[in-house]
């Protein structure tokens, strides 16, 4: 864990509210795990007291990809800043995706956003010879990340809740055709995703291990404040510094509200 | 150039500061987690976490909300619990040649009483800080500093059991607190921090319903900044204790302002959030305004704004 100032090499909106910026930082670079994070100050006066904490989305050398939906002020401040201006981050931070050692088969799914950790862990998974395939669903059509973004290797499969593009409803309908196929499950989504696959585990999943992304408000991103802490069911964990990586089945899901940003 | 302050000189430990610059509780951590970021034993001390007689798991998520310069939190006190602290931090204290604070929370008046003679002799503990005014915790806490009467039954039954420096952490969420420290000060108090959070609420529109799982949360962060300034500078005029001024400091010269209100020392907290180095960055900044204005001693600076 670093803090490091990273320079922007490029920051474009690549759906609408969604951008894609791309940052040197060598330090951050050099050590990030797909599902890290980092915790990005926002705004350069006192108006902000927490970094956002953002998924590493994308690695190349010593770039690091964000991708993030302006969803308040400090998102809004982020999503102005151009090339050549300079990031404060923390980073990386967290525990990422682990991929078990007899895994070849990976199924990634994203809900909305949760695409962001995602495709870094398709690029790593695919470097270490795996198959990847990606089930990504949203509301509507222009939601969806962009398949040129993707690396070539990966099978993407699409659904939309109102059909515009892709299978028609949720992305978690998807999920018993791949059963017979994949060794391991890697999630991103909001935690009613999590909790729909949750609820109907035994259908959806087929007792295939399964790793979850968790997004809650953060203070510190460390361990230090306690903001993120979750009830697991080996005991109270917090979401920064155990995470934000969970196996599905040690979260208790009814006691989670949905307090992400 | 003197930095140093001595927090509890009726004492017989003593509390002697190389610098003004401490952590404020529940925002390092137990100090460790900063250890590898910097070098965290030039500040002068580092308050740890506010610790119960048994482990606390806290309230309910969501527990932050930004605001407007300022954070409103309701963690609950999620802690360790004083026997692993003794346990797992204190041996690690031990090793640093700064003092470590560690803040105490109770619900009751025993258990203040019970925690402190826990904490008593334990090697690497230089001093407890009692926290009467955590808002986030339905009994106790912030009851007892509310009222004059009460915080000073908590600080006299902590005296009486400990006799390590005991620092008194009152709340601005009362109608006098000049008189809450003057009780508290006759009640044997080494010295008084201030302020805690302020009591708020923050709703989340699109959910038409409060945003924090516990409804309310403690405020903290720059927007605090004058409330808790104003606070010391009354407290100081009330009382001859050491006083350790916190709320909303970020830059050095806020800190400068809390020492020239009358503050012996100051607590960082929220602004660790933002950078981790911000203790650090405090002590520096204070540091080149001493050697810019030529002053040898920063005790010379303490309460100057007063005079």
């Amino acid at each position: 864990m670093r803090q490091a100032t990273a320079r922007v090499i490029s920051n474009n909106e690549i759906m609408p509210r969604v951008y894609l910026v791309w940052l040197n930082s060598p330090p951050i670079a050099s050590q990030a795990q797909p599902g890290q994070f980092v915790m990005v100050r926002c705004g350069e006066g006192l108006e902000y007291q927490l970094r956002r904490p953002l998924s590493i989305h994308q690695l190349d050398g010593n770039e690091i990809a964000l991708l993030f939906t302006v969803v308040g002020k400090g998102t809004r401040w982020l999503s102005q800043c151009q090339a050549g201006d300079n990031l404060d981050l923390l980073g990386p931070l967290g525990n990422g995706y682990s991929i078990h050692s007899g895994s070849h088969n990976l199924l990634l799914v994203a809900g909305g956003i949760g695409i962001a950790p995602l495709v870094f862990l398709a690029q790593q998974a695919l470097n270490q010879g795996c198959s990847v395939t990606l089930l990504s669903g949203t509301p509507t059509t222009t939601q969806l990340y962009p398949e040129y973004l993707l690396p070539p290797e990966v099978k993407l499969v699409t659904a939309t809740e109102d059909g515009t593009a892709g299978r028609k409803g949720m992305i978690t309908n998807l999920l018993p055709d791949f059963m017979g196929w994949a060794d391991q499950i890697f999630a991103c989504g909001p935690i009613s995703m999590y909790q729909t696959i949750a609820a109907r585990k035994q259908h959806l999943l087929k007792g295939k291990p399964t790793q979850v992304s968790l997004e809650v408000r953060m203070g510190c991103g460390r361990g230090v404040c306690y903001g993120c802490t979750v009830k697991t069911k080996r005991g109270l964990r917090q979401v920064c510094k155990d995470g934000p990586v969970f196996d599905l089945d040690d979260i208790l899901w009814d006691e989670l509200a949905d307090g992400g940003v | 150039m003197n930095l140093s302050v001595q927090l509890a000189p009726k004492n017989k430990h003593g509390l002697l500061l190389a610098n003004p610059v401490m952590t404020a509780s529940g925002t390092f951590g137990y100090g460790t987690e900063y250890s590898h970021m910097f070098d965290i034993q030039r500040l002068g001390a580092i308050v740890c976490k506010g610790t119960s007689l048994e482990p606390r798991g806290g309230n309910p998520q969501p527990r932050l909300a930004e605001t407007a310069c300022g954070l409103l939190n309701s963690i609950g006190l999620q802690n360790i619990g004083v026997k692993a602290l003794i346990k797992e931090k204190a041996p690690i204290w031990a090793s640093w040649h700064l003092p470590v604070i560690v803040n105490i929370v109770g619900e009751t008046v025993d258990d203040y009483a019970q925690l402190a003679g826990e904490l008593d002799g334990i090697a690497g503990i230089g001093g407890i800080e009692v926290n009467i005014g955590c808002p986030n915790i339905k009994a106790g806490g912030a009851e007892f500093g509310a009222k004059p009467k009460s915080a000073a039954e908590v600080t006299a039954a902590v005296k009486a059991t400990t006799s390590l420096p005991v620092l008194v952490k009152l709340t601005p969420n009362t109608s006098d607190i000049a008189e809450v420290a003057m009780a508290v000060a006759e009640a044997g108090a080494d010295a008084i921090s201030l302020i805690n959070t302020l009591k708020g609420i923050a709703i989340d529109i699109a959910k038409r319903r409060p945003l924090l799982g516990s409804i309310t949360g403690g405020l903290s962060g720059p927007a605090i900044k004058p409330v808790a300034l104003y606070m010391v500078y009354e407290v100081a005029g009330a009382v001859e204790l050491p006083i350790i001024g916190c709320g909303g400091i970020t830059t050095a010269s806020d800190a400068l302002e809390f020492i020239m209100a009358g503050a012996s020392a100051i607590q960082v907290g929220t602004a660790s959030f933002t950078n981790p180095r911000a203790p650090l960055d405090v002590l520096e900044g204070i540091e080149q305004f001493m050697e810019k204005e030529g002053i040898d001693n920063l005790a010379e600076l303490i309460g100057v704004a007063r005079r």
